[in-house]
């Protein structure tokens, strides 16, 4: 933005050198709010950072067993407590970028007295760390079935890429929660309600392949199918015929980022501290 | 420098209808500028602080900042309670960019904590917050400090110290505080100016100010 104003002295400098500094800016900020985020939520010392994974690898495991105990004939020949981990530890952490977004702005207000620090960087330091722990529980899980019993996953780009679309369109659905809960005390409490409704149309803990075709065509509108199958494709390829559209999925994630960016800068002038 | 350029704030009341809290300010503070702002309870200093810190934004009108401004420094504003008071200035040190150690080692020495400095911000008096803040704020040094109703409190022995040091920064440094005790406006400010019904006007004589502030 140029500025004419008579008396109002330079900046000294233009506007790629006003985007780089505000670019290293924002990187510092992250940079804080992530180890923030560690300390307030898990304590400082001890092995407390431990539970970012621990808690929903313990949940995973668990529902796991369960899967394991009850329908071990499902799957074919896929280990089910494999299936349902890399199904539920993307989606817990999914629901967790989703769900504390809700309050996003009201918990973080103190914070946001310090001008540097935007709403968009409290929400992806949120993000990240979310995606830290996805990715320590994969590695811990998918590591252990290679080395335990010689599973190992057939693609691990497709893997990785899946987790990693999959965050981008929930952050960007966070983004949006966020804007929203912050103007609107409808849109606050809608949002748990609405998570947990949506759990089985994730398709996150079975197959579309187990589905009939009329069914899976029907289910195969919502874009969080598709991200959960490519993690299932990356992790047992032909095993499970998946189905997903890349170009579907990639433009879900960046359409949800750039609204929820505009509703992140329509909002932040109507904030009252 | 700081300008602000006819800004104008204006807030939804619950239930409908608005309520003015300033209406086409326009005013320039430069480097080395201590103004005490004066105003009734409730007539928007701290709103005009906020929007001055960036913290909330005009309706209409605009800010342009030409130097480095502190946040609105007041009662654990900026602060976090469940943070210790060391992680807040390990916090801070970051997003401001300046060595954690330092800022970590004067606030050690300023603040005089001891060990409750290790222990979460929730446990403080508000006496020990308003030593952490003070610390903090002190110890980044910025262009111009906005001071709201912030003031050492403890031993006579700190509060001078405190005194002594906020005047020291502010010698180099502007300042624009909110204060309601003449005392404090007159030890660190130079000229005041009265928020009254949405407008701002400044006045060069303290004295002055306080005089007609009584007549309101």
């Amino acid at each position: 933005m140029s500025v004419s104003w008579p008396g109002l002295p330079d900046r000294g400098e233009d506007d790629t050198k006003r985007l780089r500094r505000g670019f290293a800016v924002q990187g510092r900020v992250v940079h804080a709010l992530l180890l923030r985020e560690l300390q307030t939520r898990f304590g400082r010392g001890g092995l407390g950072f431990l539970w970012l994974f621990l808690e929903p690898l313990l949940l995973g495991s668990a529902i796991g067993l369960l899967k394991y105990v009850l329908d071990r004939g499902h799957t074919g020949n896929v280990p089910v407590f494999l299936f349902a981990i890399t199904g539920y530890a993307p989606y817990f952490a999914f629901r967790a970028v989703i769900g504390r977004a809700s309050g996003a702005f009201a918990s973080n207000m103190t914070l946001m007295y310090h001008r540097q620090v935007h709403l968009i960087d409290i929400m992806a330091a949120r993000t990240l760390l979310e995606i830290g722990a996805v990715m320590a529980i994969l590695v811990i899980v998918v590591g252990g079935a290679a080395w335990w019993a010689d599973i190992k996953p057939n693609s691990v780009p497709t893997l990785v890429g899946g987790v990693l679309l999959l965050f981008l369109y929930a952050h960007g659905i966070a983004m949006l929660v966020a804007a929203g809960s912050a103007v609107s005390e409808l849109a606050e409490r809608m949002v748990h309600p609405v998570l947990y409704i949506s759990l089985p149309f994730s398709g996150a803990l079975f197959t579309m392949h187990s589905l009939p075709p009329s069914l899976r065509a029907f289910m195969l509108w919502n874009p969080q199918v598709h991200f959960h199958e490519m993690v299932r494709d990356g992790m047992f390829g032909d095993m499970i015929p998946a189905y997903y559209d890349l170009q579907y999925m990639t433009g879900f994630a960046v359409g949800m980022n750039l609204l929820g960016m505009m509703a992140m800068r329509a909002i932040r002038p109507k904030l009252e501290f | 420098m700081l300008f602000l350029d006819r800004v104008t704030k204006h807030y939804k009341m619950r239930g409908g209808g608005l309520k003015t809290v300033v209406r086409d300010v326009s005013a320039v503070i430069r480097p080395g500028d201590a103004v005490g702002i004066i105003g009734r309870n409730g007539a928007g200093k701290s709103t005009l602080m906020r929007m001055i810190a960036g913290v909330e934004h005009p309706t209409s009108g605009r800010i342009e900042r030409r130097m480095s401004i502190s946040w609105p420094l007041g009662h654990g504003v900026g602060l976090q309670n469940s943070m210790s008071g060391a992680d807040n200035a390990r916090f801070i040190a970051r997003i401001y960019n300046r060595p954690v150690q330092a800022v970590l080692d004067y606030v050690e020495d300023f603040a005089e904590l001891g060990t409750y400095l290790s222990m979460p911000a929730k446990t403080y008096s508000s006496g020990m917050m308003g030593r952490l803040l003070l610390g903090i704020s002190l110890a980044i040094e910025f262009d111009c400090y906005l001071i709201d109703e912030v003031t050492a409190t403890g031993d006579a022995r700190f509060v001078e110290r405190a005194r002594l040091a906020l005047l020291e920064r502010t010698r180099d440094s502007a300042v624009i505080m909110v204060s309601h005790q003449p005392e404090t406006l007159r030890s660190y400010c130079r000229t005041a100016a009265i928020l009254n019904d949405g407008t701002l006007t400044f006045y060069e004589d303290m004295d002055e100010a306080f005089a007609a502030y009584q007549t309101l």
